[in-house]
């Protein structure tokens, strides 16, 4: 029984892994029967994905649409929380944020605000994060509004007997249990925000991975459009990895 | 009592909120050019029209199609891959280590561009890259749906000796109709979002497509037209159909 099961292990690990390869394998070998602009070969791609991260030229595109992502993260976490706080703590507008604004913003499609900035501002990183943003909140908005409503409101009585000070509980309590689920919100954010970074900055950026991405697909270059996709998936996983994990670690509820 | 009246008030201030957002959007409207942003009068006026002209229904026609071929083809791959993952464990890695995340992370953007270059511009190509998008979804759900089947009800079936085929048909797919129900709710969810940008790039006709022709033509209120008639769409949809429907199946099936 035991040595099946580390077969069936070592069988599933094999799969998996070997997955990727023969993914890869398969890939050289139908575009070598196919021109470059069709399908270029993983070699081709790589050379190419190397170079959003290395050549300065194109580097500089890599990192802008970086720098916009975590930009329109820490906006929607902001403004999401905004949103979440006022339907808390003023009751009244409750059915404003949550059956108003957040369907709305929710269902509003990526491409039209994305079009509707082309319209009303200069092709630039400003336009990029409003778009990113605007995408972002409601993501960041239900996810801290299902925070507030499970703060343990008894702690929060305690704390209130012990200091009048609505900081000092905010800080040292509140804050704490919320944590979690505004980590929650950034992971989300971050997931959805390189999904539609791209989107965004087709329309209304001059430089970025969207613009170059949008670029190479009219001139035929498919190698710099895999590479493009491949550079999110690469920075997506970096992120969450490096970052978002030991973030979310540090502010768990033990 | 005191709950009637908190509620009666909520909706008081969120029906105020919405005349608000309504009398500002008119004012900005009256005093910027329609290129900027079009009035409500202007957009009602436009939605008239839409309604009217009998070449817009086939735009919308083709967008929903777009969708429901996409919702479709999305949920029939991700739950076989969901499926087989379940029935064969040596593919769990495969499937939920390796293909689900590398579809969930790769931009649907890159799809569409890659499916034009593959395809050229068309209805397949639209449905491509939509289902590309969704089949994480659906692989996710499907498999949620697969991890909170009762092992002991399985186990139950096999030893009144109900073959595979009848414990699926019995046991496995009741079970995931809840779960296929809210595959599809998040897909039609999803694929709206994306839908505008697989056919403004890649389609020929459909939403996408007026969505491009109205940015060419700076014609803003074509543009919020469409968004409005998108927007509640999904909103009316989700409230009103599939969100009574889901609360129904999950009440028959003891789901929450």
């Amino acid at each position: 029984m035991k040595s099946s099961s580390l077969a069936a292990s070592v069988a599933e690990r094999v799969i998996g892994e070997g997955l990727p390869i023969a993914f890869l394998l398969l890939w050289w070998l139908t575009a070598r029967s196919l021109p470059s602009f069709v399908l270029p070969g993983p070699i081709e791609t790589g050379e190419t994905l190397l170079q959003l991260f290395v050549d300065p030229a194109f580097m500089g595109h890599t990192l802008i649409s970086l720098a916009r992502v975590v930009a329109s993260v820490i906006l929607a976490v902001i403004l999401g929380g905004a949103l979440a706080g006022l339907a808390r703590y003023v009751p009244s507008t409750a059915y404003a944020v949550q059956r108003r604004v957040l369907p709305v913003l929710n269902s509003f499609p990526s491409v039209g605000w994305a079009i509707l900035a082309t319209f009303w501002f200069q092709p630039d990183s400003a336009s990029v994060i409003f778009v990113e943003t605007l995408i972002l909140i409601p993501f960041c908005a239900i996810a801290l509004i299902q925070g507030i409503a499970d703060m343990d409101r008894e702690l929060l009585e305690m704390g209130a007997s012990f200091s009048r000070s609505s900081l000092k509980i905010a800080r040292k309590i509140a804050l704490p249990m919320l944590l979690p689920y505004v980590m929650s919100s950034v992971r989300i954010a971050y997931g959805v925000g390189w999904k539609i970074a791209l989107v965004s900055e087709l329309f209304g950026a001059e430089h970025g991975l969207g613009y170059l991405m949008l670029r190479a697909e009219v001139i035929g270059n498919t190698a710099m459009v895999f590479a493009s996709c491949f550079a999110i998936v690469i920075i997506f996983v970096a992120g969450e990895k490096l970052i978002i994990d030991p973030l979310a670690r540090r502010f768990a509820v033990h | 009592m005191i709950s009637v009246d908190i509620e009666r008030r909520r909706r008081r201030t969120a029906n105020i909120f919405t005349l608000a957002v309504l009398a500002v959007w008119f004012v900005v409207g009256w005093v910027e050019p329609p290129y900027l942003l079009p009035g409500p009068a202007n957009v009602a006026e436009r939605l008239w029209g839409f309604v009217i002209d009998p070449h817009m229904w086939v735009h919308a026609g083709a967008s929903l199609l777009h969708v429901v071929a996409a919702v479709a083809g999305s949920i029939v791959i991700g739950g076989c891959l969901a499926l087989a993952a379940y029935y064969l464990p040596v593919l769990r890695l495969a499937v939920h280590g390796r293909i689900s995340p590398f579809l969930n992370s790769f931009s649907g953007t890159g799809w569409v561009l890659l499916a034009v270059l593959w395809f050229g511009l068309g209805g397949f190509t639209v449905v491509f890259s939509l289902a590309m998008v969704l089949i994480p979804f659906a692989i996710i759900n499907v498999r949620q749906g697969l991890d909170s089947i009762d092992p002991e009800l399985i186990e139950m079936a096999r030893s009144f000796g109900h073959s595979g085929l009848k414990r699926f048909f019995l046991i496995i797919l009741p079970a995931l109709t809840p779960f296929l129900f809210s595959t599809m709710r998040i897909c039609f969810g999803v694929s709206w979002k994306a839908l505008l940008t697989a056919e403004l790039f890649g389609g020929d006709t459909g939403f996408g497509q007026l969505f491009n022709l109205a940015r060419q033509d700076y014609d803003t209120p074509l543009v919020v037209t469409v968004i409005v008639i998108i927007v509640a769409a999904v909103y009316a949809s989700d409230r009103y159909l599939f969100e009574p429907a889901q609360a129904r199946l999950s009440a028959h099936y003891e789901v929450l």
